[in-house]
């Protein structure tokens, strides 16, 4: 299957020259390239062959399976046929028991150190790994022996890159995320839950295009990806600056699409490109829809970044922190006067800004434009 | 006496095992096998009610 070339097979699929190019045109922005680089990212899908994939379900929920079978960008048809070679995964594979572990068994054995392993779920790692066997091997003999000869494995879902889920407290079965358990693979994180395919994908055509893997953080995450707060890309940011919060479900706010913080949203502390990238063939995602971030990419989001529902402590820049609590609930009661209020808090916050020192706020704006620079 | 073990048994969302006994030609016997378990019920006790929706959506 892996022979043949990427574009040969899409072409031999229906899918023309003009929609080959959107795809490359798409991958490109998601990876945040100039459009420069599309032709780049065409020539190259055009040469390579495509990678054979073995997909594993570890200690999962098949969550990242459904983000990645609801890819429109393309399809999840074009990717498993035309983008990658993918030759063994358990919840849409043809083969069962014995044979679906040969397909596994044989890309381990005859592409050593050429494959690429994406893992979805946890590994864990107590009592000797019994709380998740597949043919009667652990998952975490299963990770060493798949991840441990892959060229690079993606750690897919928070469960695989942290533990997630299945981590948090008490953490019953010792859950522990890919590279934990197996330290000698070459891990890249694309935590969130579920992760959203077009990392995945993105990812993967980085790979192709410049045969290396992309720029990571510290926590092995792309930062095309992962290196943006929620809070800065929030289309609904100007409401917080403001001082518009939502205070209660169904109230003006929530009609008129006010901030989320007041109701509970971690975007001030996470890092995920939902607001660029979005969801369900990019119409929506969680803030948009109505309901607070609960930064599902970060580490032991269930545990440290507190009860959904409850406000972040301290955020600093919220329209009230800067002696507009009445300016705030003055926009929210006289609408109309909307104008001078926001010529108001410019003011305040230049004179805060001129007065004294940086608060934390700008000065991670300040190191996030130097990042874009 | 053979017995057939399909494990793991593809295209389900989870993680399963069938064993099945077989003698003349028929099924004598046979078991199943959920062979994955996280304990998301052991994680939910003593949290939030109003956020337990988003940990069983994810089992």
């Amino acid at each position: 299957m892996h022979e043949d070339g990427i574009v040969k097979a899409l072409s031999q699929r229906g899918v023309s020259r003009r929609d080959f190019l959107k795809f490359c045109t798409a991958m490109a922005a998601t990876l945040a390239l100039p459009s420069t680089f599309v032709p780049k990212i065409a020539e190259a899908l055009e040469k390579k062959m495509k990678p054979a994939v073995i997909w594993l379900e570890l200690s999962d929920c098949a969550g990242d399976t459904e983000s990645m079978l609801r890819a429109t960008k393309p399809t999840i048809a074009d990717i498993v046929l035309d983008v990658i070679s993918l030759e063994y995964h358990e919840t849409i594979m043809a083969a069962s028991g014995k044979a679906a572990e040969k397909s596994k068994n044989d890309v381990v054995k005859n592409l050593r150190g050429k494959y690429i392993a994406i893992v979805e779920g946890a590994i864990p790692m107590k009592d000797g790994g019994i709380y998740c066997t597949i043919s009667g091997h652990s998952a975490l003999d299963i990770a060493r022996e798949v991840c441990g000869n892959a060229m690079a494995t993606l750690a897919v879902g928070s469960c695989a890159a942290w533990g997630g889920i299945a981590s948090a407290d008490p953490n019953p079965t010792g859950c522990v995320g890919v590279k934990e358990a197996v330290p000698g693979a070459t891990v890249v994180n694309l935590p969130g839950c579920p992760v959203n395919v077009e990392n995945i994908t993105a990812t993967i055509v980085h790979f192709l295009t410049f045969g290396s893997l992309p720029a990571l953080d510290a926590r092995l995450r792309p930062l095309f990806g992962y290196g943006k707060r929620i809070h800065d890309n929030c289309e609904r940011r100007m409401h917080f600056d403001a001082g518009q919060f939502v205070r209660k479900w169904g109230d003006e706010g929530a009609r008129l699409g006010w901030c989320l913080y007041e109701m509970g949203c971690k975007g001030p502390e996470a890092y995920y490109n939902c607001p660029t990238i979005r969801w369900n063939a990019g119409t929506s995602w969680p803030v948009q829809a109505g309901h607070p971030c609960f930064a599902c990419a970060a580490d032991n989001n269930w545990d440290v970044m507190g009860p959904i529902y409850s406000r972040l402590p301290n955020v600093p820049g919220a329209g009230y922190q800067v002696k507009a609590d009445q300016i705030g609930l003055g926009i929210a009661a006289v609408t109309g006067a909307g104008v001078a209020a926001h010529a108001i808090i410019r003011g305040i916050k230049g004179s805060k800004e001129n007065s004294g020192k940086p608060g934390p706020e700008e000065e991670r704006r300040k190191q996030d434009a130097k990042d874009r620079d | 006496m053979p017995k057939i073990v399909i494990d793991p048994i593809t295209r389900i969302e989870g993680h399963l095992r069938i064993e099945a006994q077989v003698e003349g030609g028929k099924v004598t016997d046979a078991w199943s096998s959920g062979t994955m378990w996280r304990g998301i019920e052991i994680i939910v006790k003593n949290r939030d009610p109003r956020e337990v929706w988003a940990f069983l959506s994810r089992i």
